[in-house]
């Protein structure tokens, strides 16, 4: 029997008591790469944000590998959408890679050499080394999107979380990314994407999730990847648009 | 030097510091205003501390008005929530309600009370010597150096422990709150520092210029490093010199300390604004130029790369040509020299191999917008540098 990696009950979560997210129950099983689809508001962001306990929910409950967030942190890792953050903060590349490693170190300890190697290996292996010492203002954005990465492959967990990893990078590091998904999908990672891009979904992704305020359906890509849920989630007009 | 013109520049010293260091946060947070709410809404604050204990170096009052300027940030999120009003109007409406209540206060219970407004706005460095702390009849020195300098401590011992855990929260709450170090938590406890900081701060500088020693060194420091530990370094730096030299052209002009530190600290910024390496005014009027010049340079490259005949490559023939003005051309050609980009015979211009690469690299990255192949470039040229 497969493992569930992350599972969800009866999540609600509202903004000034408008649901954005409304009962979802999902249950994603160990070693899947899932893209999370839906229109623009749908509550996508905001789902990973629930499970990872950066927003409070007003129902539901959260299990990472059957237990709460709070006892399973080390097991996750999360890349925020690029645009959360500012970028003219004062740090380089290498810095903020290390910031990954400060969930394992916990509070008031300092990273030392063993960190700072971590980091450094997590950077090669996006392809980032040469710039460790960038200021992060003066990198591209897909050039920062590979540093978030760094960022979370630094904290070595089993599920990694990402919001949009794909916005506003260019198709070389966009390939990247993917190569790098696909193998820690490959060493059995779980890794939960917020996806924008449909057409892609099949070929990136082996398992899928549509979202709009509820959920539409989750399952293997191959049996549920199809216009009826298409349709179902993003309205009558969908069809049309993904064939032009 | 006389002991208690050390005693001023040492507690304008330990003032500007002890202000400098939270204020570098909360510059970062883009959080400069809400300095200036806390240290005028903490006046209700220190007015009750003063009714209740009559002391205005209490600790209790300290204290007091400390939770003050805390319950001034939860009043501004508060309404900010509510989404009907911005974090702007949030802060203007919050922290002049708290400071009226204050002010009235202290009109209504002025004959029995020695406090002022003028001396909670403006403060008084100058008398701050005479106001010793006495310990069984021995003099351990000025009261407010003491009261600053346990602030300082206490605010360099949490810099020094919580330091990776603020860095994180500042740039990125969300990682910060999925890693387990609470945002919420470090920014109370940052709100707190800065409100103990303001209130201690006051009774010296005053409620107004305060704000200034809390925002101007960072503000300054941002513009002149990339590292956040130099930041913390410089607006330090930046705060002591402001004080030292605030002081002593108050010496100068027989005015006020606290009015003469702000001016120097203000003419630290206007300096570092015009003069800064990288983000300063003169600076970025400079890059400008440069990459004015360097995309004439490329216009030019092209125009090379595509016309093999001579009457084209003739140097006169960029003038009417290329329509540009005589300095112009005359910068392009040079630049295009120094770089070993183009040869010059008999008036001729002809294209060298690196000039072509440097065309085609550009182009490349020009039509791609990707930067791999043209990393090297952008030392040189401020073109590629996005």
């Amino acid at each position: 029997m497969e493992k569930i990696a992350v599972s969800v009950d009866d999540l609600t979560v509202a903004y000034n008591y408008k649901p954005v997210l409304w009962d979802i129950d999902l249950a994603i099983p160990e070693g899947v790469l899932m893209a999370i689809v839906g229109p623009n508001g749908a509550g996508k962001s905001t789902l990973i944000k629930a499970i990872l306990g950066i927003i409070d929910p007003i129902a539901g409950s959260i299990g990472i590998y059957g237990k709460p967030y709070e006892d399973q942190r080390q097991k996750v890792a999360y890349v925020p959408q690029k645009g959360s953050v500012d970028w003219d903060f004062p740090t380089t590349a290498l810095d903020v890679v290390m910031m990954g490693t400060y969930g394992s170190l916990g509070w008031i300890k300092r990273p030392g050499k063993a960190q700072k190697k971590a980091a450094l290996e997590a950077l090669e292996k996006v392809g980032m080394l040469p710039f460790k010492n960038r200021q992060i203002s003066q990198l591209s954005g897909g050039q920062q999107q590979r540093i978030f990465l760094a960022r979370a492959l630094v904290q070595n967990a089993a599920i990694y979380f990402m919001d949009e990893p794909f916005q506003g990078v260019d198709a070389t590091t966009e390939k990247a990314i993917v190569n790098i998904l696909k193998e820690l999908r490959k060493t059995g990672k779980t890794v939960i994407v917020v996806h924008h891009d449909l057409q892609t979904v099949p070929e990136y992704f082996d398992w899928v999730t549509f979202l709009n305020v509820k959920k539409i359906a989750t399952g293997p890509v191959s049996t549920i990847f199809n216009d009826d849920n298409l349709t179902k989630t993003y309205g009558i007009n969908y069809k049309v648009s993904l064939q032009q | 030097m006389s002991t208690p013109q050390i005693e001023i520049q040492l507690i304008a010293a330990v003032v500007a510091v002890a202000c400098a260091i939270p204020g570098v946060f909360l510059v970062l947070r883009k959080m400069a205003l809400i300095s200036d709410a806390i240290s005028h809404s903490i006046l209700p604050g220190i007015v009750l501390g003063f009714f209740l204990t009559h002391d205005l170096n209490s600790p209790w009052l300290i204290l007091l008005a400390a939770v003050t300027g805390v319950i001034t940030v939860v009043l501004v999120e508060f309404i900010q929530k509510t989404g009907l009003v911005k974090e702007d109007t949030a802060i203007g409406l919050v922290f002049p309600a708290l400071f009226s209540i204050g002010v009235l206060m202290i009109s209504r219970n002025a004959s029995d009370v020695h406090m002022d407004v003028d001396a909670v706005l403006l403060g008084e460095l100058a008398f701050a010597p005479f106001d010793r702390l006495l310990v069984s009849g021995m003099d351990l020195g000025p009261k407010s150096l003491w009261v600053m300098g346990i602030i300082l401590l206490i605010t360099l011992g949490l810099l020094w422990a919580f330091f990776k855990e603020l860095k994180v929260s500042t740039f990125d709450a969300g990682l910060s709150a999925a890693l387990g170090f609470s945002p919420v938590v470090l920014h109370y406890g940052l709100m707190s520092v800065s409100s103990i900081t303001v209130v201690g701060a006051f009774d010296a500088v005053g409620a107004i210029l305060v704000v200034a020693l809390m925002i101007a060194p960072a503000a300054t420091a941002y513009l002149l490093t990339h590292d956040l530990k130099k930041m913390l370094w410089l607006s330090v730096i930046f705060g002591i010199s402001a004080a030292i030299g605030g002081y002593w052209l108050a010496h100068l002009l027989d005015a006020s300390i606290a009015g003469s530190i702000t001016a120097v600290l203000g003419f630290i910024f206007l300096l570092v604004y015009w003069f800064a390496p990288n983000k300063g005014i003169i600076a970025v009027l400079y890059r400008k130029r440069q990459q004015r010049i360097e995309v004439s340079l490329l216009t030019f490259l092209l125009h090379l790369n595509n016309h093999q005949e001579e009457s084209e490559r003739h140097i006169n023939h960029l003038n009417e040509h290329i329509n540009w003005q005589k300095v112009r051309s005359e910068a392009v050609v040079k630049l295009a020299l120094e770089n070993n980009m183009i040869t010059v015979e008999d008036q001729l211009v002809s294209l060298t191999d690196k000039g072509k690469e440097f065309t085609d690299l550009a182009l490349e990255y020009i039509l791609t917008n990707k930067d791999e192949h043209i990393e090297h470039l952008k030392k040189d040229f401020f073109l590629f540098r996005g």
